[in-house]
């Protein structure tokens, strides 16, 4: 039962050139009680489509189309005010750079009794209550509320933001790179403070990311972006060990393992299509070394719980055969 | 031609600055054009009949009136705009190339040259202007270069400040550290890479000098410590003065040259107001 | 055989507020031709700081380097220009690594200027080096500027400009970190090949173990300015010495879904860090010892090619 649906999702920027689809017709459920990540590279919609789902948009974007349904409403038909509502109860965000969430000349104390008696309409004294709870259940020592957030490391930063968004309890938490800009020690101990509490809190969370192992350590299902739309997208095991789409067969293949025999990584030539201009067809099309002629014409469809955006997903097995040699990657 | 374009993308967003550049504008134009717009040669003594035509007051033959001395008002302040560019381009290139320089060494180099400069640039800017400017044209002759010499010297700290500013975070991008790895020597790496980049900023600060210029001179030319010989606004001034003209009500001759000034230095003033948006982006969004 | 770039006993003290803070203390390594070595750790474990001193980009507050048989430690002038020539760096972010106004040509030509290559020889030299990092046909990118390329193509200029002065030694500071995953593999094999086609000497600086293991036969891990562990990469990946190597071994993720969710064997934080005297890591180490306050480990051999500095014995280790 999905907690959150998004169809045929059309964000826009402005720019000189005109608009540009920077998410381009996205169809997404995510069900309650599961991580799932929003995995892709840099401009391929993924942090737009996170901050469209928050509603939190930079000034040169908008919503030009597409539904949004939260909890049975449709959040792009939504008012401010009753979106403001919904924010951090129901929705809350965890932004990349712990310094935007916090306010950097108040002690963490006020912030959070901020957001439980002023949202949450808490009592203080049951608010303060609260907000040792939760420094306790992100590995914060709560002493440390009294602190300010420049006397904290960058993953104490991140897990005080953590606490921030959890502090009233949301249905639905959206995570923009939240271990993005951390040392892999912090970034685990992070994603694990995350990943215990999704699951003693049964809440639903999005991890918008640009790596597939962060994604393969902390969640239950994914959807792979490229170029404004999403090309595959399933359960986690399945996506990673069995990619339907091209584009995903090519990542796994593109970056080095820590473990496992010597291989040659194959880099996927070329770059993504303008989104000023998209191509009509797929548009991993002038990248895939597995591209067909109706590839250039027609937008391939998805279907199913395992989905992949591909004319050919009924060769995957063979394909992904195929993927693994180097020499399928090489430019033509 | 990106700092070209740069700089005209500036314009295009602050309408402040517009305006400003708009008053330059149209005084360059009138100073090249100055033998055709002027009625009148600005130091010629006219004459109705046989009698000297003195303080004549505005009339289709003199739009601004004449001089206790029989001159054109007008064809005096259209001559007086090429003194005025005259030193204010001169003075404000001296303050960019002086500042510019100044600025690089102190913001690149760091260390003893930057604690040299930054110390002199304090005191300069602790020196009460005017004064200054009157102490150093009284100990030599008086005349156009010492004005232009004082307005340079005397100027170059702010365009120095905000150079040293801006240099202090070019020199930690990468590709300056990547000129020094590929063996360019300090002043190649200053010259040929970081100046070019802060040459629009320094244009922008000279065409807040030259308005600072011009009033300098004006100021030294009133005080009698400037050319008699230029025909200046300055010097219209003077004129006007040593002839009472306040107190005869001639405002037809002191009000045009003043009103010129003004607006030189409200140009320069636009500008820079327009340009802390770009220099201080976060501060112009509050 | 000796190594084209020895040295020994390395420290940076950079003066912060009035305090001394030792930015590296200790470090010595040494790289032979056609050796490439990985330098691991946190940010501000000194990594960084090792490698701009051994490029000369920063002067080290004790310690010596020699560079293919001569002391590079103080040069200046001329030989300091003639040693640029050997040694050189490829940057991390390549949006920042060139010069907005420079045409490739001309970021090219440059290296070649002052390190006073006949004007005869640019073209054939830019020429073949595109070739190398696969820009061609190189006519098509000479006069582009920076803005005009990607994130990967842009890598690839770097990376030429590093090679056409025809170095010895390549440092390579985090060189895909800023890249798309699909156009890393890219950079990388570029790199690889050229150290084993021109026989160059290369230091890998990163954060990340699975980079250095795809590029570094021998890798160096660095913890708060100090070696604590180097071995050959997939010995010290297999089998990490120093409990602060295990807990980052088993921080690196991995893409794929079965893998060690286990808890980090590692306390507290890098704030944690424990003060003057004794081990650096004792204050997160789940075995820190009473001899660990007392005394740091100095760097020891293990086996004939792995050193760890670590008070712990045998089976321990």
């Amino acid at each position: 039962m999905s907690m959150l649906s998004v169809r045929d999702l059309v964000v826009t920027y402005a720019t000189r050139a005109g608009p540009v689809r920077a998410v381009d017709g996205v169809d997404l459920d995510i069900p309650a009680g599961s991580i799932t990540g929003l995995v892709g590279e840099s401009g391929c919609g993924k942090s737009t489509l996170g901050r469209a789902l928050m509603g939190v948009l930079p000034e040169a974007g908008k919503i030009a189309g597409g539904q949004i349904v939260f909890e049975g409403a449709d959040l792009v038909a939504l008012s401010p005010t009753a979106r403001r509502a919904i924010a951090w109860r129901r929705l809350s965000f965890i932004p990349q750079t712990a310094m935007n969430a916090l306010d950097p000349v108040q002690r963490l104390r006020a912030q959070m009794l901020e957001v439980l008696v002023e949202r949450g309409g808490l009592g203080k004294a049951e608010a303060l209550a609260r907000a040792s709870e939760l420094f306790h259940l992100v590995g914060l020592d709560p002493i440390r509320l009294s602190d300010y957030p420049h006397q904290f490391s960058g993953g104490m930063r991140q897990r005080a933001s953590i606490a921030l968004a959890l502090a009233l309890e949301p249905a639905l938490v959206i995570a923009d790179e939240p271990v993005t800009a951390l040392d892999v020690i912090v970034q685990r101990q992070v994603l694990d403070v995350m990943r215990n509490l999704q699951a003693r809190l049964g809440l639903a969370m999005i991890l918008v990311t640009h790596d597939i192992a962060v994604v393969a350590y902390a969640c239950d299902r994914v959807a792979v972006m490229y170029a404004g739309r999403i090309v595959e997208a399933g359960p986690v095991a399945d996506v990673l060990e069995n990619p339907l789409h091209p584009y995903t067969m090519g990542l796994t293949h593109a970056f080095p393992d820590l473990y496992g025999d010597d291989m040659t990584l194959v880099p996927i030539d070329g770059t993504p299509p303008s989104l000023l201009h998209p191509p009509a067809g797929c548009r991993f099309a002038a990248r895939c070394p597995f591209v067909q002629p109706r590839c250039a014409d027609e937008p391939p469809v998805m279907t199913g719980d395992h989905q992949a955006a591909c004319w050919r997903v009924d060769e995957a097995a063979e394909l992904r055969a195929l993927a693994a040699t180097p020499a399928t990657w090489l430019p033509k | 031609m990106r700092s070209a374009s740069a700089i005209l993308r500036f314009f295009r967003s602050e309408p402040f600055a517009v305006i400003g550049g708009a008053i330059y504008g149209a005084i360059v134009l009138v100073a090249i054009f100055a033998d055709g717009l002027a009625p009148y040669p600005p130091k010629a003594i006219l004459r109705v009949g046989a009698r000297v035509a003195r303080y004549l007051p505005m009339s289709a033959d003199h739009w601004l009136g004449t001089t206790s001395s029989g001159r054109d008002v007008l064809s005096q302040l259209i001559w007086g705009t090429r003194a005025a560019l005259a030193v204010g381009l001169t003075a404000a290139v001296a303050v960019v190339a002086i500042g510019t320089v100044l600025g690089l060494l102190s913001g690149y180099l760091g260390g003893w040259v930057d604690k040299i400069i930054t110390w002199f640039a304090d005191i300069v800017l602790g020196l009460p202007f005017l004064p200054s400017m009157l102490v150093l044209a009284s100990l030599t002759r008086p005349g156009t270069l010492v004005v232009i010499l004082s307005v340079a010297g005397l100027l170059w700290p702010n365009t120095a400040r905000v150079i040293r500013a801006q240099v202090l975070s070019l020199r930690e991008r990468a590709w300056v550290e990547a000129a020094r790895v590929t063996g360019c020597s300090t002043g190649r790496i200053m010259f040929v890479h970081v100046l070019p980049q802060v040459l629009p900023l320094a244009a922008l600060y000279g065409s807040v000098a030259i308005g600072w210029a011009i009033l300098a001179e004006a100021s030294a030319s009133f005080l009698g410590f400037g050319d008699p010989d230029t025909m200046s606004w300055g010097v219209m001034l003077q004129e006007a003065y040593a002839n009472q003209a306040l107190s005869r009500g001639a405002w037809n001759w002191f009000a045009p040259p003043g009103a010129a000034l003004m607006a030189m230095v409200l140009a320069g003033f636009l500008i820079s107001r327009g340009s802390e948006k770009l220099l201080f982006p976060k501060l112009a969004e509050q | 055989m000796t190594a084209l770039i020895d040295a020994t006993g390395l420290e940076k003290i950079f003066r912060s507020r009035g305090r001394d803070v030792a930015a590296v203390a200790d470090v010595s390594l040494s790289v032979g031709a056609g050796e490439a070595l990985g330098i691991v750790g946190e940010s501000g474990c000194g990594k960084t700081t090792t490698a701009r001193m051994l490029l000369r980009l920063e002067d080290p507050t004790a310690g010596r380097i020699i560079f293919d048989g001569t002391d590079i430690t103080t040069l200046r002038g001329a030989a300091l220009l003639k040693f640029r020539a050997q040694a050189q760096l490829v940057f991390q972010n390549p949006f920042d690594a060139l010069n907005p106004r420079f045409t490739i040509r001309r970021a090219l030509a440059e290296p070649l200027n002052n390190f006073g290559v006949p004007v005869s020889e640019h073209a054939e030299r830019i020429d073949a080096v595109l070739h190398r990092v696969r820009l061609t046909p190189p006519a098509a990118w000479l006069d582009r500027r920076p803005h005009e390329l990607s994130g990967g193509q842009l890598q690839r200029v770097v990376l030429a400009r590093a090679l056409i002065p025809g170095p010895k030694l390549i440092v390579a500071d985090e060189p895909v970190s800023m890249l798309d995953v699909s156009v890393r593999a890219g950079i990388l094999n570029l790199l690889r090949e050229a150290r084993d086609a021109l026989g160059l000497a290369a230091v890998y600086i990163s954060h990340d173990l699975a980079l250095i293991r795809y590029v570094c036969e021998r890798t160096m891990v660095m913890y708060l300015g100090r070696v604590v562990e180097e071995g050959p990469t997939k010995e010290l990946i297999a089998k990490p010495a120093h409990p602060y190597t295990r807990a980052l071994v088993a921080a690196v993720p991995v893409p794929h879904v079965t893998q060690d969710r286990a808890q980090l064997p590692i306390r507290g934080s890098l704030s944690d860090a424990a003060s003057v005297g004794g081990c650096a890591f004792r204050g997160r180490c789940p075995h820190a010892m009473k001899i660990c306050t007392d005394q740091a480990p100095p760097l020891r051999s293990i086996t004939p090619t792995r050193q760890v500095a670590c008070h712990l014995e045998g089976a321990m280790l």
